[in-house]
């Protein structure tokens, strides 16, 4: 007996082991987290001159003494556009640092040449560098207008009599994309409409505009510039679909989607909706499609864009820029 | 098979006491505190109100029915009525207790309802690890009062709603006898969202081979039951140890070799990296009977990834406010949780099993912020323990040395020192004096250190605990009460922040200038052993981290009675 308990407290004891040393370390280094800050590699880029309509991309690298936040920032010396990069880290790599093209703030970049800034928060060490834009990205999608080719006559439009009345293309350095907007502004102090413009699929070239993607997939953008000082402005799109694909819209029986953008920000914006995300509304309450129910953006027959205002608030201003239906993610001008 | 083993028959008395024949009993206590505080600063504040007062009356109203000899069931409600709220408000009913329990066929016992449970330190086991020192007089009042609030027990129980079953096998051969237990608790329930039906169970067998030898098998684990929520990501902590104690028992003394090992594994499903790890602690420990002295020392090997929710839980979450005094100072900064509030404020406590690691105060314990079960530790422990035959002096010496087994931000290791030493006197029975006279004295000392060249690597904490008590009888049933307690702590530390997840993300400074004096004195009159009327005034200097300081003043007026 005595040698059976002897040998059951020997396993116990062998079975209460232990851990060996660990050089691993719980969390991040401390160094990371209160260290010194240093650059140990200087800021670089793959490429000095960059081609983004043929999909080339841009990347940064630098290396720095510990973990930090950090900001990338790119400004377009001509357009003034700029594109921010940030991160979380002891390094700039591809991964973290790749340039589409894209824009952060509006304008969007043209063929132009770019300052590259590298800063450090908290402290005051600022890495520069310069980056040419052969050419700028291409977005894919289905283009309803950017304004550049001025007016489409078959578009439709109407425009109250009212006061300060300036529908129309306008050409100048305020353009987000491009050199031209549509501008919408005026005074109706007895409707909310102020105006409209309509685009029909049949200005170009088909009963239903070109969309191949299905309403969980394709997204709705447009930049939309909100006057300072003046909230006034409501823009209300109006998705009507050929659901029977008759070539026309009925209202009676056919989808018409609605979208109301109160437009109570300051300057320019990228406005991006799901398709599937539009609701059916009736006098600005939800309501039930009169068609199939389905958001069908392949059977889109036209888009309405109103300019509505309260009577009541007076003058309303906006602008609109580059008009796009892009598949699978909203669009990143 | 009936010669070889017997089923181990157990008595509804084993837990229901005398019944004296009733079917009926009323159970409960009542309890009334008045209490007018006085709080001051030194800093500008104009916001802070000086003084308040307040209080409540309450009854836990039970009702103890026995249908039969193999049944009992305990419904309680509590009635509670804050002073100055009669006629309707600031009264409020709960169910404060209920319970079923009985035995089955003399065989399998069984409780449903709310039901008190551990296990092992490691599995299922309420520690204690923030109240350092207990003590007699105004202390023991508040803790009393504190613990049955939150129903602690002196058995590290944790109070949960769900089923408990117990029952044992006894064997002529080879084995004495086999006990089982097991309990499934609900620690939440499912939104028919994204949160699951939470569950906690799990279940023992204790296997005594004979007087020398027992061992047991236990497994705890939380669960989240599939399907009760629109989500494909449960979570699961799962705890299996082994147990044993082997001992010799002598005339004059008693050696043995006692612990526990084993592994858990916790996280969601899908995550890549689930948590496993394993720890171990054994003690050998001498028993001298005349002396009634025991000695123990032993080792401890806890894994860094070491999580035991049912044993890592912690009484108080120190990401709360306190509920009274919350701000101060015209800038109204937090007031922290101090010494003083753990004792005076039973609203920061929880009966609440926590999946994940809950935020500790390094100040107080720093060295086994979750008890023995704390993870991330390794090193050796002694114990001393002393009672002289009469009763007159109670002593109990801790000491443990330790360090962590995985660094933080590091791979320089923190070392850990904690000594806790309580003695108990009874100098009634020492000076054979008439009237009862008892002093209690505690000292905590805890330091942690990570010396490093690297000044942001250096940790250096201290701190300590002094606690004083008396309780002398005046006359016949009346007590004079008087308590000191002083605590402080200095140096610094980088706690650890952690994401949802508990993997830490960052770390934050941690600077500690810090004491508390407290002061307190009354009177308490024993009406009998269930039942006590006390008036006492207490003073509790914060010195606010050397920034802010404050003093609370605190009138009080306690009756308490249990039936």
């Amino acid at each position: 007996m005595k040698k059976y308990i002897t040998l059951v407290l020997l396993g116990m004891i062998i079975l209460s082991s232990c851990h060996k040393k660990d050089n691993s370390i719980d969390g991040p280094n401390l160094n990371d987290v209160y260290g010194e800050f240093g650059v140990i590699n200087t800021l670089g880029q793959n490429l000095d001159s960059v081609d983004f309509a043929v999909g080339q991309t841009a990347y940064f690298t630098a290396q720095m003494s510990k973990i930090i936040d950090w900001k990338i920032t790119i400004t377009g010396q001509t357009s003034g556009a700029v594109k921010e990069i940030t991160g979380t880290g002891s390094s700039l790599t591809q991964a973290t640092t790749t340039w589409l093209g894209e824009t952060t703030y509006f304008p969007v970049f043209g063929a132009e040449i770019c300052d590259v800034q590298l800063t450090f928060e908290g402290e005051d060490d600022t890495l520069t560098s310069t980056i040419k834009i052969i050419q700028s990205k291409l977005n894919p999608g289905f283009l309803i207008s950017d304004f550049e080719s001025g007016f489409n006559n078959q578009w439709t439009s109407y425009i109250q009599s009212g006061a300060d009345m300036d529908f129309q293309i306008k050409t100048d350095a305020s353009s987000p994309q491009g050199n031209s907007y549509y501008n919408m502004a005026g005074t109706v102090d007895w409707d909310y409409l102020i105006g409209y413009l309509y685009f029909g699929a049949s200005a170009y070239g088909s009963p239903q505009m070109p969309i191949t993607g299905n309403g969980d997939n394709t997204y709705f953008n447009i930049m939309i510039y909100g006057e300072p000082g003046s909230v006034n402005t409501i823009l209300l799109f109006q998705f009507q679909e050929d659901d029977d694909l008759s070539g026309g819209f009925a209202n009676s029986s056919e989808d018409t989607y609605s979208l109301e953008i109160p437009v109570n920000w300051e300057g320019w914006k990228l406005y991006s909706v799901k398709y599937s995300d539009i609701p059916c509304l009736v006098n600005g309450q939800p309501s039930t499609p009169n068609g199939n129910g389905q958001h069908n953006p392949d059977r889109l027959n036209q888009v309405n864009m109103l300019h509505l205002a309260n009577p009541v608030t007076g003058f309303a201003k906006t602008k609109v820029d580059y008009i796009i239906f892009t598949q699978n993610e909203p669009l990143k001008p | 098979m009936k010669s070889l083993l017997t089923i181990l028959s157990f008595s509804l008395a084993a837990f229901t006491l005398a019944q004296n024949g009733k079917k009926v009993q009323f159970v409960g206590g009542a309890r009334a505190v008045m209490s007018n505080m006085d709080f001051q600063t030194d800093e500008e504040d104009t916001v802070t109100p000086r003084k308040s007062a307040g209080g409540y009356a309450l009854i836990d109203l039970g009702f103890r029915i026995n249908p039969n000899e193999q049944t009992e069931i305990l419904g309680m409600i509590r009635v509670k009525n804050d002073l100055g709220g009669f006629w309707g408000s600031n009264v409020a009913f709960d169910v404060r207790q209920l319970y079923v329990r009985g035995v089955a066929g003399k065989i399998v016992r069984y409780q449903l309802g709310n039901i008190d449970y551990k296990m092992t330190p490691y599995t299922f086991y309420n520690h204690n690890p923030d109240m350092l020192l207990g003590g007699v007089g105004t202390l023991q009042i508040k803790e009393d009062i504190l613990n049955y609030e939150s129903f602690y027990s002196k058995n590290n129980t944790w109070r949960q709603q769900g089923a408990a079953v117990d029952f044992g096998l006894a064997f002529p051969k080879i084995v004495k006898d086999v006990k089982f237990n097991g309990f499934i608790t609900r620690l939440n329930p499912s939104n028919l969202s994204n949160i699951f039906e939470r569950f906690y169970g799990g279940g023992n067998l204790v296997v005594k081979q004979s007087k020398y030898l027992t061992f047991g098998l236990n497994h705890a684990s939380i669960f989240d039951l599939k399907e009760t929520a629109a989500s494909e990501n449960p979570y699961k902590n799962a705890v299996s140890t082994a147990t044993y104690e082997g001992k010799l028992d002598k005339d004059k003394y008693t050696v043995g070799l006692a612990g526990e090992a084993g592994t858990s594994a916790a996280g969601y499903s899908q995550d890549s990296s689930q948590l496993t790890d394993f720890f171990s602690n054994t003690k050998v420990y001498l028993k001298l009977k005349e002396l009634n002295l025991k000695l123990s020392i032993g080792y401890m090997d806890n894994g860094a990834d070491f999580r035991s929710a049912g044993a890592q839980s912690k009484r108080i979450n120190y990401n709360q406010l306190n509920s009274f005094y919350s701000r101060y100072t015209n800038s109204q900064i937090d007031r922290q949780i101090s010494i003083y509030d753990l004792y005076n404020d039973p609203t920061l406590y929880s009966s609440s099993i926590t999946e994940g690691i809950m935020d500790y105060n390094p100040a107080i314990n720093n060295a086994l912020p979750y008890g023995t079960a704390s993870f991330n530790r390794k090193g050796i422990f002694g114990e001393v323990q002393y009672q002289d035959t009469s009763e007159k002096l109670t002593l109990e010496v801790k000491y443990y040395q330790l360090s962590e087994i995985r660094g933080q931000g590091t791979t320089k290791l923190r070392k850990y020192n904690f000594l806790q030493t309580t003695a108990k006197v009874d100098l009634m029975k020492f000076l054979k004096i008439k009237r009862h006279l008892d002093f209690e004295a505690g000292f905590s000392y805890q330091r942690t250190t990570r010396p490093s060249e690297i000044e942001f690597e250096n940790v250096s904490l201290k701190s300590a605990a002094v606690s004083l008590g008396v309780q002398y009888e005046l006359i016949s049933k009346l007590f004079l009460l008087a308590n000191v307690y002083h605590f402080e702590s200095s140096g610094n530390d980088l706690t650890p922040i952690r994401n949802t997840n508990d993997e830490i993300i960052s770390f934050a400074p941690y600077n500690a200038n810090n004491y508390e004096n407290y002061f307190a004195t009354g009177l308490k009159f024993n009406f009998t052993e269930d039942m006590y009327l006390s008036a006492f005034y207490e003073s509790n200097l914060n010195n606010g981290n050397g920034m802010t300081p404050y003093t609370i003043n605190q009138f009080m007026i306690v009756y308490n009675l249990k039936f």
